[in-house]
């Protein structure tokens, strides 16, 4: 193959390669602002019955959403895999959004037990105590959409959420209530603000390849 | 046929509850019932317990369970306020609506058990100063006591079975000390009286892998919950109590606990001329190791506790047992408990030797079912034997409802 031929055939091969990749390579945007509930009320730090008590104040859970593009999107592949941590006493963060079929690890950071569990309908399970050093890293795959709630079987006050979604385009907004979806496909789409299991926003919205949105909520 | 009606009962209960309000109202309750202000610098939530505990009982009574009838129902909610101010001031109140302290046939009442005021003197560091009315630092059972976090509905032996010990009066005669009257059974004391919550003060730190805690109560290990109030009592018989605790990795915790104090009642009658009710004192030296991995969960205490009683010297008992909890999944666990306790003879001054309480073993097997994360059912089922008049394997059962908010 002379080098004009295989410079003819790599321009080929590249234009198929666009009009076979998915749209989501346009890469729209929508930035915005999510009205956020108030903070809740700063968690006490409970040990009636604890041998020594320590001191310290734990730190109050931040207002957050998750802000998503609705549609019909093919599930990742390889599934991912995030983690969720327990730290001072908190779950870290608090609330994270994953595709379904995502893989959460759950590693203990603090130097004493936690018993993370759930009763949730998408994802029941309980993972027991576990020390930081131990392998594997209890783990479970969410392979259902909707919330799941996180609990500490020894700690009541410690509250996560994992909110599973059918679509890839996500993103939790900042403490302010600010978010930016990149990357995303042309088309027309819902984006939904999610603040609790109570409320949801919702805006249709319409994408070309280089749009760029501002949307807030509500 | 009767226990099968109870465990239906309490599973149609649950079940009721559970469509009643979800996991999802609970935390929103919850929210609501914790308050902060000042940015946060001041801080309290309110929580509790509501139990409904059923027991089908052979006579007498097992155990801290005060009844005639062979059946109880025992309805309790259990109030806890948590407040702080700042990062080194925390306090903690509990108080009770039951039908008594122990499960008995009386009204439903309400009584305080429990206030704390805790200082942590430096912040960073695992030192701290707890004055009130609070549960013992002795052994690895406090810990646990409450209906949320005990496996079973009744407490391990040591704390709850009542020896032929009394502290109202001195006995006359080693006769009269030995025989012990089920009809008075509340006269009587076990070694340890449930979670002990006497009124007092406690030192607590932690080097390392070692904790020591230190108190100072108004009453010792098998004082009785009358005596627990400063109101009632105030600080004439100080009771002295400490643990020092090892823990070599998360999994594990060892720890020994002693305590000295008098364990007759402030007034006891008929003691023996020239003596007081301080003079007569009840000794205690526990072990205790525990472990936890996972789903598995593993207690282990002995007591060895003499009381020097008027007209018949000092007496012994040993007692103990080895508990152990698995999660089988989220909603199932299984639980078993097999207790002892052996009690020390004495010379009956005609060349023979007595015993001074019954030896008996008990073993108890628990079952919780979880509706909710917030909703839980225990069923117990307990055998004992005792050496002595009650040969024979005594059966009781227990069930708790348990939900948590």
């Amino acid at each position: 193959m002379t080098p004009a031929l295989r410079r003819a055939a790599r321009k080929v091969a590249g234009g198929l390669l666009a009009l076979l990749l998915p749209p989501c390579a346009a890469g729209a945007e929508i930035a915005g602002r999510v009205e956020l509930p108030r903070q809740l009320n700063a968690p006490v730090k409970t040990q009636n019955y604890e041998p020594v008590a320590s001191g310290g104040a734990l730190a109050p859970v931040k207002p957050a959403a998750v802000v998503y593009l609705e549609g019909e999107f093919p599930p990742a592949n390889p599934a991912p895999t995030v983690q969720l941590v327990q730290k001072g006493q908190a779950f870290i963060p608090a609330l994270l959004p994953i595709q379904v079929g995502t893989k959460v690890e759950f590693p203990n950071y603090d130097d004493l037990y936690h018993n993370v569990f759930s009763f949730s309908p998408p994802k029941r399970f309980d993972l027991g105590r576990y020390r930081t050093e131990d392998r594997p890293v209890p783990s479970q795959v969410f392979d259902k959409l909707g919330l799941v709630t996180l609990r500490c079987e020894i700690h009541s006050h410690m509250r996560g959420q994992i909110l599973v979604l059918g679509t890839p385009h996500f993103v939790t907004t900042d403490e302010h209530g600010n978010f930016r979806l990149t990357g995303l496909p042309a088309g027309r789409f819902v984006v939904k603000a999610w603040l609790d299991a109570a409320t949801t926003h919702a805006r249709p919205v319409e994408l070309g390849p280089d749009t760029v949105l501002r949307v807030d909520f509500p | 046929m009767r226990w099968v009606r109870v465990v239906i009962s309490c599973l149609a209960a649950g079940a009721a509850a559970t469509a009643w309000a979800s996991d999802a109202w609970f935390d929103r309750l919850e929210e609501r019932l914790a308050v902060s202000a000042w940015d946060d610098a001041v801080r309290a939530r309110l929580s509790g317990i509501l139990s409904l505990e059923g027991y089908a009982i052979s006579q007498p009574p097992p155990g801290l369970v005060f009844t005639r009838s062979n059946r109880l129902f025992n309805p309790r909610l259990a109030l806890f306020l948590n407040g702080q101010a700042g990062p080194r001031l925390f306090g903690f109140v509990q108080a009770r609506v039951d039908r008594g302290f122990d499960p008995a046939t009386e009204r439903l009442r309400l009584r305080l058990d429990e206030y704390a005021v805790t200082f942590v003197p430096r912040a960073g560091t695992a030192l701290s100063v707890q004055v009130g009315q609070f549960a013992s630092v002795i052994g690895n059972w406090m810990a646990r006591h409450d209906s949320w976090e005990n496996p079973f509905v009744t407490a391990p032996l040591p704390y709850e079975h009542q020896t032929s010990i009394y502290d109202s009066e001195a006995p006359l005669s080693l006769d009269d000390f030995v025989s012990f009257d089920p009809a008075e059974k509340y006269e009587y004391n076990p070694i340890i009286w449930g979670p002990s919550y006497a009124t007092g003060a406690a030192v607590a730190g932690k080097l390392g892998r070692f904790e020591l805690a230190l108190e100072v109560k108004n009453g010792g290990p098998s004082s009785r919950p009358e005596l627990w109030s400063i109101r009632d009592l105030g600080f004439d018989r100080p009771a002295f109590a400490a643990r020092l605790g090892f823990r070599p990795d998360l999994r594990w915790k060892l720890g020994f606990s002693a305590s000295d104090s008098a364990y007759l009642a402030p007034g006891a009658e008929h003691l023996p001329a020239g003596t007081s009710w301080r003079d007569f004192r009840q000794r205690l030296l526990g072990q205790e190791v525990s472990y936890a991995w996972r789903h598995l969960q593993v207690w282990a205490e002995v007591f060895q506790v003499w009381f020097e009683v008027p007209r018949v010297g000092t007496v012994r008992t040993v007692a103990g047992y080895i508990e152990a909890k698995y999660k089988f999944n989220p909603r199932i666990y299984g639980a078993v408990r097999w207790n002892r306790q052996g009690f020390s003879a004495l010379s009956d001054g005609a060349g023979g030797r007595v015993r001074w309480g019954s030896s008996l073993w008990r073993v108890d097997v628990a079952a919780g079912y979880r509706f909710t994360a917030r909703l839980v059912l225990k069923l117990q089922a307990s055998g004992q034997r005792e050496a002595g008049q009650h040969e024979n394997l005594r059966m009781n059962y227990a069930s708790q409802l348990n939900l948590r908010f």
